[in-house]
């Protein structure tokens, strides 16, 4: 059928027929209308096949129309495991089915499917081990090399996709006639509304479904209702927009285009319909068998005429209407075959029958039966129901080129099951029911089992009033829920018919049939979560929309509990299949810049990355690392350096129990610290670990400003205001941060450089010695200067305003040039501050560091009554320690340079590990930090280090630190 | 996204905020037993039910404690702390140093 | 084609034989009750009844049959951890797995497709180097590998060096694998089931009759059974559990979410992880890509999913390997874990006399398995506690002895 052959309007709702397009599946090059789906471009010129099947590799073809199950899955480019069903088809968009060897026509693993026998649910669990080797050697390899369906693109980078936040007083999801009757409750009484449905015309089943009466009934009804929604200024309507998941609170993940809204609604009414549901019996697969809502959107959506002769198995009213959409779409129509035995007449019965067409009721289709090359269905093999699952032994043959199965539906409660309603079943309809949903959630429509469509409206109507109510909106007494009555009744209960030739599937993903899912039972696997676990019906890519019923039905049957009792897996987001681009949005990872940043970079600094910031690592070329680092450091110990400590935390404590709050957090003493002196400060977590340390400065009485590491700083604070929380000082606590920059001028040039842009403070030694703190200007900038000496030569922190940070770079560069002043990096920091046996925080202790073993009991006052983690760290000291830091040197001037985190052993016993370990050009040896057991600790001690490529290397323990240890450098 | 109210900024998505931990009592630092700190260090009630937590918004550092039902996931309150910590804590006595 | 499966194609009945028992009574007495049907409580079982000839064994299960972590696992089995205790006693695990299958007769589908782990920053190189010395020294196969070597193990990964935290180095992990995680909790329930073990699923455990240090019995829905010893093996409940024996344990409870697409063609043998971005993806057997990360913020006994987890699993998976964009996630869940505050587990003698701690096992239980089942059927059989899980004891909490085990835990389970 070439496009110019499609059924003439109204059928095609979707089509644009002034616009043609062509595109390619397989080799083939078709034609279709703007406004096609790839499946229906396809079935309109007689391609039904689409894809082969996951594990016997059978023709597939369209189900659902609806996107719904997985036999609609081909490849486009870069984009494997597409719905051709619901996928519009755009101009020379190139189309491939997928799992097939050879051709899709000629599938050269459908041999598979002939050997299922010998492949029952769990098959690869009872065999592929023995002997011993031949899984992983021979077996893993080829299961693996058949699994999988879509071919993925490894080059793929995904193009632009975000996300956009929302917010409304009701979301309805779902814009059939209870959605719409429901938003147009919910805008009348003043909310706000946003309106969501998957597709692309607002009316749900009134797009395609067959009401009784006129055969435009269910258009006119929809034109109504979309014109009022249309109309309402508090409506705000999504079309083709997937509600993929209900998240705590009513937060709404719908998927638009490449955007992800995330839509936070007061109420949330869900509509979301039910999905038709297969049959159950051999060959229910063919291409050409369908759901009768398939053939509906075919007709209605596409203008395509879904086959010639028609057979429309049905256990309810409405697949007589699909066989008068059918007729009316000039489709023979063979019989409809309905499996009641006594259906109940109704409007669309009779006007079937008033049409000629046979109707045959007590009966099922025992068996499809397939053309010569297997990928069609040709006839139908019917037979009367002679007992509930079973047929009689002897039927009729007739030929058809398409099936239509109404069996009946299941309620689409993906949506709600999220959000904590729980799936029942009611024996009475053969349905599954909604219960327990949470507050500010209603349902309304055919996922609560109505089906009547003026009832489905009224209950659409009420649902949007308690909406209203529950906002506050509304106090007036709402008109009660209507009740489902017979005509709502829509499953047959048992369309499940099984052959002794098998075939008959309950999962079409997973290519599973009756017999799997009793295998399974019979195994011992009984739990309904077993099953899905065993057989893996269910965790295909439809995740059970299609299977769920059926295999409730089966297993409480096999293990004698009630369908109720047995019940269904766990539906979990997302409701349907969305892209991972679409969850990630743009790409999100702020870094920080210091305010020297610039200054770096065109020094020709590599940058590392440290927490959120990037600091120069050093400067100089890439591969030069080990060569600058040695010359920026030798420059500091013989000139002056320059380096950026604006990433160190900053915290200001104010007020009168500054010096107390400090003497609590940190393990040292400080209230007695003199003003314009500065401490070190250990801070330990309540276990007695170490976690951070740093300088405390008094600034004034009752004013202390605490610098971090560049990574804890924020936990400081955090921690610090929670421990007030609790002990009530009276403090002010301001994580300062981002407020100051920094930089320590280091080195013995440092005082005459810094003299040069200081005249506000006395910088000689007296006036302004080791460890003291003034608030002065330098380069006119209100600075604050700590003359601490973490690389152990004269030097001075110096802190100023955020802002200024790039100037005071510039301005200290330039004095410094006639001293030979450098910048310098962390790597030469690390280096130079190593010579003097500091310890860096995070690597030279890690996750479980207690003071003692690190060196710093020092830093913990003994006399305290109480800091942060003081009885931790006194019962740890008491029950002695398992390891020190401690520092060494390795005199074999040969031996190769242990990198850090080598081994340190005591024989072939591990004692602790390199933490800090650099070739010193300072010292002219390798000099490093490792824990090594208490008893190697001693100075003069020997320790074998395991090195590089296992190689054993001797250390000789010495006191620390390896440079200056009368500290004559840093308090010249 | 599940909200949270703070009890300084309102309603805010539960993502803008920080878990602290369960609040227990400190022992007493100098008379309580070792085993007594051991399980305040290490040990925690994690009941399936109720729990008082300490929270902190985080873009704020406001500290404050939520009572939390840890089996539905819900906030049944939240609270400032001082109506738990409403007096000064002092240590025994002053150092001397 | 097996045997197996042409013996059983040909048959002309199905089999009928139960891997498990039916539903029955419960006794009035077993020797050793097990709280908690997953992978631990079958493997325990499993080993009592089969090398200890400990066989008067149940298994009460709330839900079914490994419905708690064992089936809510991402099945990474790796033995790359830190301390000397944790590599020791996760490569035995390893070991005993590689021969799981033809242990029990049942295939657990084991595949040695080895894990690289990425570092993103000189400290992450530093910490893997740890490992991987540690873990050379104790003879389990880790390695630091180079941008060229870990191209050629993983080409898609995005290898930009202006990536937002450029892959600067890998931990290697050869020995590093996977397996069909429900296959071997019902391979171990099938084994100890057929040396007459009884399993019981839907029984609650709701209370212990304790007397002088002992349980005496233990109270199900069902019932009250006498009991010999009493072990609890209950990964998301362990405090809740331990609170009926009135014991205390350094666990908080947290959700651990994970995700997984719709089936594709194998392309990604490696289970690749990224500390830094917090996110771990692996390809399994049929297909699917899982993606994993950290545990949720807050503590929580429920599995429901978070779309800011999903979101931010998402962008980390993409950070790493940009080509996972495509494709199409199917389903999110949750598994609860419990987190002791050393990333180690809680293993061994409790303070009850007759009551064993299975415990603490955060995100690392499933891999633990096999040599739980093996020191705990061998603990409760001879009274001896294993070397191997001497270090796990809960008494090391009231000894501030911690095991220095959170570097190697983070976002690689």
């Amino acid at each position: 059928m070439s496009v110019e052959e499609r059924l003439p309007a109204p059928a095609g709702l979707l089509l644009d027929r002034s616009k043609k397009i062509s595109f390619r599946f397989q080799d083939k090059q078709y034609e279709a209308w703007q406004g096609d789906s790839i499946a229906s471009a396809l079935a309109a010129s007689g391609q039904w096949i689409l894809s082969r099947s996951f594990k016997y590799h059978r023709p597939r073809g369209i189900l659902s129309m609806a996107g719904q199950d997985a036999n609609a899955l081909v490849q486009l480019p870069s984009d494997p495991n597409t719905l051709a069903d619901v996928t519009p088809v755009s101009d020379q968009l190139a189309v491939v089915a997928q799992n097939f060897k050879g051709s899709l026509e000629h599938d050269k693993h459908a041999w598979i499917g002939r050997f299922s026998r010998f492949m029952p649910a769990g098959f690869y669990y009872k065999a592929f081990f023995r002997p011993k080797g031949v899984w992983e050697k021979i077996w893993a390899p080829i299961i693996r090399s058949r699994a999988g369906l879509g071919v993925v693109d490894t080059n793929y980078t995904s193009g632009y996709f975000d996300k956009q936040y929302a917010f409304t007083d009701v979301a309805v999801i779902g814009a059939g006639p209870a959605g719409l009757s429901a938003a147009l409750a919910a805008a009348n009484g003043g909310a706000s509304v946003l309106l969501v449905d998957e597709n692309r015309l607002l009316g749900g089943s009134l797009t395609y479904a067959r009401l009784a009466g006129a055969a435009d009934a269910a258009a006119r009804h929809r034109e109504q209702l979309v014109s009022a929604v249309g109309a309402h200024a508090n409506i705000t309507v999504m079309c083709e927009s997937m509600c993929n998941g209900w998240f705590t609170d009513n937060w709404l993940a719908v998927i638009k285009g490449s955007r992800l809204y995330k839509v936070r609604a007061k109420e949330v009414i869900v509509c979301s319909g039910s999905m038709e549901q297969p049959a159950i019996f051999r060959n229910n697969d063919l291409p050409g068998i369908m759901l009768g809502s398939a053939a509906q959107r075919l007709i209605k959506w596409y203008a395509v005429r879904p086959g010639r002769q028609a057979v429309v198995l049905t256990g309810n009213s409405h697949g007589y209407g699909v066989a008068l959409d059918l007729l009316d779409a000039g489709v023979r129509v063979a019989a409809v075959v309905d499996m009641r035995a006594e259906p109940t007449a109704d409007a669309l019965s009779r006007a079937i029958a008033d049409r000629g067409v046979r109707i045959i009721t007590g009966s099922a289709i025992y068996e499809a039966v397939p053309d010569a090359s297997k990928n069609h269905v040709v006839a139908v093999e019917v037979r009367g129901i002679s007992a509930r699952g079973r047929c009689a032994d002897h039927g009729e043959r007739i030929p058809c080129d398409l099936v239509c199965m109404s069996p009946g539906y299941t309620p689409a409660y993906q949506l709600i099951c999220h959000a904590g309603g729980r799936v029942a079943y009611d024996d009475a309809t053969s349905m599954f029911t909604l219960e327990g949903l949470p507050q500010h959630m209603h349902m309304a429509g055919s996922v609560t089992g109505m089906y009547v469509h003026e009832s489905v409206c009224a209950e659409g109507r009420y649902a949007g009033r308690a909406a209203l109510q529950s906002l506050g909106l509304s106090t007036e007494d709402i008109e009660p829920a209507p009740v489902r009555g017979l005509s709502d009744r829509v499953n047959f209960d048992w369309p499940i018919f099984a052959h002794p030739a098998g075939k008959e599937f309950v999962d079409f993903d997973e290519d599973l049939q009756i017999h799997d899912i009793i295998v399974s039972t019979l195994d011992g696997y009984e739990d309904i979560q077993l099953v899905k676990r065993y057989t893996t019906v269910g965790m295909g890519p439809s995740q059970g929309r299609h299977s769920a019923l059926a295999t409730a039905r089966i297993v409480a049957d096999a293990t004698g509990r009630t369908v109720a009792e047995t019940g269904v897996t766990t539906a979990r987001p997302p409701f349907a299949p969305e892209r991972i681009a679409h969850n990630a949005g743009r790409s999100f990872y702020p870094e920080r810049h210091s305010a020297m940043h610039h200054r770096h970079l065109e020094a020709g600094a590599q940058m590392l990355i440290a927490g959120a910031w990037l600091r120069p690592a050093f400067y100089g070329e890439k591969g030069q690392r080990d060569q600058c680092m040695a010359r920026e450091a030798l420059n500091v110990r013989q000139n002056v350096g320059l380096v950026d400590v604006s990433t160190l935390g900053g915290i200001e404590v104010r007020g009168p129990d500054a010096a107390e709050l400090l003497q609590r957090i940190y393990t040292f003493r400080f209230a007695k610290q003199a003003v314009g002196r500065c401490r070190y400060a250990v801070m330990a977590n309540e276990q007695g670990v170490v976690i951070d340390d740093g300088v405390a400065c008094r600034l004034h009485e009752q004013l202390y400003y605490v610098t971090a590491t560049t990574g804890g700083v924020d936990r400081v604070y955090q921690s610090m205001l929670r421990w007030n929380a609790q002990w009530r000082l009276n403090v002010d606590i301001a994580n300062v941060t981002s407020t100051w920059c920094g930089v320590n001028i280091a080195g013995p040039k440092s005082r005459e450089v810094l003299r040069r842009l200081c005249t506000d403070v006395d910088l000689s030694s007296q006036a302004f010695p080791y460890m003291g703190v003034q608030e002065g200007h330098v380069a006119e900038i209100p600075a604050r200067i700590m003359r601490v000496g973490f690389v152990g030569e004269l030097g001075y922190e110096i802190h100023v305003p955020q802002h200024y940070g790039e100037y005071l770079w510039d301005r200290l560069m330039e004095v410094g040039v006639e001293y030979g002043i450098q910048p310098f990096g962390i790597e030469a920091q690390r280096l130079l501050r190593l010579e003097k046996g500091h310890i860096i925080i995070g690597q030279d202790t890690d996750a479980m560091s207690f003071p003692a073993e690190v060196n710093l009991d020092w830093a913990v006052a003994k006399e305290k009554p109480f800091f942060v983690g003081n009885r931790a760290i006194q019962e740890v000291n008491t029950r002695g320690l398992t390891r020190k830091l401690a520092g060494f040197v390795i005199e074999d001037a040969n031996a190769p340079c242990p990198q850090e985190s080598h081994l340190v052993l005591d024989g072939d016993r591990m004692t602790g590990r390199v933490t800090s370990c650099y070739v010193s050009p300072t010292l002219g040896k390798t000099i490093g930090m490792a824990f090594v057991a208490p008893e190697q600790a001693q100075p003069g001690s020997t320790v074998t280090i395991k090195s590089t490529n296992g190689r054993l290397v001797e250390a000789k323990i010495v006191k620390l630190p390896f440079y200056d240890p009368d500290n004559k450098r840093q308090e010249m | 996204m599940k909200l949270m109210r703070c009890p300084l900024n309102g309603w805010r998505n539960i993502s803008e905020f920080t878990y602290g931990g369960e609040v227990e009592s400190m022992p007493n630092p100098v008379t309580d037993a070792s085993d007594v700190w051991a399980e305040y260090l290490f040990f925690h009630q994690n009941p399936a039910g109720l729990v008082h937590e300490w929270w902190c918004h985080t873009a704020t550092s406001y500290w404050f404690i939520a009572e939390r039902n840890t089996v539905t996931d819900e906030i049944i309150k939240t609270y400032p702390t001082s109506e738990l910590f409403q007096k000064r804590v002092d240590f025994s006595q002053e150092e001397s140093t | 084609m097996p045997h197996a499966l042409i013996k059983y194609g040909l048959s002309r009945s199905y089999p009928g034989h139960r891997h498990f028992n039916s539903r029955k009574e419960l006794k009035d007495h077993y020797d050793v009750v097990i709280i908690g049907g997953g992978g631990h409580g079958a493997a325990i079982a499993y080993y009592l009844s089969k090398y200890h000839g400990v066989k008067n064994v149940v298994i009460l299960e709330k839900g079914y049959l490994g419905g708690g972590n064992t089936a809510r696992n991402t099945a990474v089995i790796r033995a790359n951890y830190l301390t000397e205790e944790g590599v020791c006693f996760y490569r035995d695990s390893l070991k005993l797995f590689r021969g799981l299958s033809n242990e029990f007769g049942y295939n657990i589908m084991w595949e040695n497709r080895g894990q690289l782990t990425l570092a993103h920053t000189d400290a992450a190189i530093r910490s893997f180097r740890w490992r991987a010395e540690v873990n050379k020294h104790l003879g389990v196969r880790s390695e630091v590998i180079g941008l060229d070597e870990i191209r050629e193990l993983v080409p898609m990964l995005n290898m930009s060096e202006h990536a937002r935290f450029p892959i600067l180095a890998g931990l290697w992990h050869a020995d590093g694998g996977t397996a069909r995680h429900d296959a071997v909790v019902w391979g171990y329930a099938k084994g100890a089931c057929e040396r007459g073990v009884e399993l019981h699923q839907l029984t609650t455990v709701t209370g212990l009759d304790i007397e002088s240090g002992r349980v005496k019995a233990v109270n199900t829905n069902r019932g009250k059974i006498q009991c010999g010893c009493v072990v609890q093996a209950v990964a998301g409940n362990s405090s809740v559990v331990g609170r009926m024996a009135g014991i205390h344990l350094p666990i908080h409870t947290f959700p651990l979410q994970a995700m997984v697409t719709q089936p594709y063609k194998p392309v990604l043998g490696p289970l690749v992880s990224s500390p830094q971005y917090h996110v771990y993806v692996q390809q399994t057997s049929r297909g699917e890509f899982v993606i994993g990360g950290g545990s949720d913020p807050y503590p929580l006994y429920n599995t429901r999913s978070t779309l800011e987890m999903k979101e931010s699993l998402a962008a980390a998976a993409m950070e790493v390997l940009p080509f996972l964009g495509q494709m199409r996630l199917l389903r999110q869940w949750a598994g609860i874990t419990d987190m002791t505050p050393d990333y180690s587990p809680i293993m061994g003698l409790s303070p009850l006399e007759n009551y064993y701690l299975d415990a603490g096992w955060g995100t690392w239980g499933f891999k633990a398995t096999p040599i739980c089942g093996v020191t705990m059927a061998e603990l409760i059989a001879t009274q001896r506690v294993p070397d191997l899980i001497k270090p796990f004891s809960l008494d090391r909490f009231y000894q501030f002895r911690q095991i220095n085990e959170a570097g190697a835990t983070a976002a690689s389970h």
